[in-house]
């Protein structure tokens, strides 16, 4: 075996994996070559470095709490490690009382992820494209960039003073997002796609969930899908008005 | 253990890795969190069906990247290389060079690496998973597989000392 060999083999080494017979002959053979010694060493201190940097890539502070919270409401699968009858009693009791929209799982998780993502947006990146105070403007912003305009603002929300907005591309399309000022430096979100861009979009009663540190409402109406998010307070749906 | 509490600590064990597995192929953090989240609804979805419960981490990953391609919808397939066409391109890389790379530094110079190698690299890197599966994740033969992490390691090791070497600008007061 050339040293050039024994590197093509000691190159995919792995100090703590198991003990590989691939590796036993060019391990020899580095043993006896100081050069290949040499080479061998930085290798594997370089790909230390590399694996370390691999795992101190940030991960998103609320990407599990938004995995779980989409499970809770999910959950399509917690039956089956109950008995075969008691599955079966717990499916017809799901099925007659779940309505057509919980007929379709399958869908109900796209929304879950939707309103995830958005939360992350208000959370961490959202970035107003548009500064005005002027709802007008933001209308007509959106609209441009391919969000919904025709949405109805929720009453109470007209009284606060709108900061900006901008649009959250979603698939094909994209979400409206526009960024209200409460007062009291906190910010409430409303984010407004088409309903048919979203599989199992809520129903016309606002439905809440807390999603991280976030509360949101989801509702649709007309041909708009809403989700209100914004601090988590009680009495939030009556606070806001929504779904009046 | 309930169902819930299954699906907790699965979500805890693994989801740091496939969100940084994600990273690596998207490099966009809302598709990466967004792949990690649709991979757990999909468990949450048919993970029952998996009898062999020691497998679900490679289930997960297998996942994901199944989501990814299909995200993709890549038109053309991917040749195979063989190791022995990696001679040319052995690395040799100074490891003091590697702590200059911050996270973004690496996912950039992971972006540059040729797609076909980057998930293998990624998996490589991220996760102590056996080559064997990797192969099964990915789904190509071993040798496939060992040859791409090859290919991979030796073109992020070039993009990483290139990188490392530009002279950096002076911060301006």
């Amino acid at each position: 075996m050339t040293s050039e060999e024994a590197k093509q083999i000691l190159l995919l080494y792995r100090p703590n994996s198991a003990p590989d017979p691939e590796f036993a002959a060019a391990l020899e053979q580095m043993r006896q070559d100081p050069a290949l010694q040499q080479w061998f060493d930085g290798h594997c201190e370089a790909q230390a470095k590399l694996r370390e940097k691999f795992a101190a890539l940030p991960v998103p502070g609320n990407l599990k709490d938004a995995i779980l919270a989409g499970r809770k409401i999910v959950r399509p699968g917690f039956w089956w490690q109950k008995p075969a009858w008691l599955a079966a009693a717990a499916m017809i009791a799901f099925l007659l009382a779940a309505g057509a929209l919980w007929l379709r799982p399958g869908a109900l998780e796209r929304f879950n992820i939707y309103r995830a993502r958005m939360v992350r947006a208000a959370l961490h990146q959202y970035a107003m494209e548009i500064v005005t105070n002027d709802l007008r403007q933001v209308r007509q912003f959106v609209a441009k960039k391919g969000g919904p305009a025709d949405y109805v603002i929720p009453q109470s929300l007209e009284s606060m003073r709108v900061t900006g907005g901008g649009h959250i591309p979603w698939g094909n399309t994209a979400a409206s997002m526009l960024c209200f000022d409460r007062g009291d430096k906190q910010m409430l979100f409303l984010f407004v796609i088409d309903r048919s861009a979203i599989k199992g979009e809520p129903g016309r009663h606002p439905k809440l969930t807390k999603i991280s540190s976030l509360q949101t409402a989801s509702w649709t109406e007309g041909s708009n899908t809403y989700i209100l998010a914004g601090p988590d307070e009680p009495d939030f749906l009556r606070k806001y008005g929504v779904g009046r | 253990m309930t169902g819930s509490l299954d699906f907790e600590n699965l979500v805890d064990l693994h989801y740091g890795g496939l969100y940084r597995f994600a990273l690596s192929l998207t490099r966009d953090e809302n598709a990466a969190a967004d792949l990690t989240q649709q991979t757990f609804y999909i468990w949450a979805a048919k993970g029952h069906q998996l009898q062999d419960r020691t497998k679900a981490k490679s289930w997960l990953y297998t996942t994901l990247h199944r989501e990814f391609l299909a995200g993709q919808r890549r038109q053309s397939r991917f040749p195979h290389h063989e190791l022995t066409e990696v001679s040319s391109e052995l690395p040799s890389i100074d490891p003091a060079l590697i702590d200059h790379l911050d996270g973004k530094g690496l996912l950039s110079c992971l972006s540059e690496v040729d797609a076909i190698f980057r998930a293998p690299v990624a998996l490589f890197y991220l996760e102590d998973h056996s080559y064997k599966d990797i192969a099964a994740i990915l789904n190509v033969p071993l040798g496939t597989v060992k040859s791409r992490i090859a290919r991979g390691i030796a073109q992020l090791q070039h993009l990483v000392t290139k990188t490392s070497l530009v002279p950096r600008k002076p911060k301006s007061q």
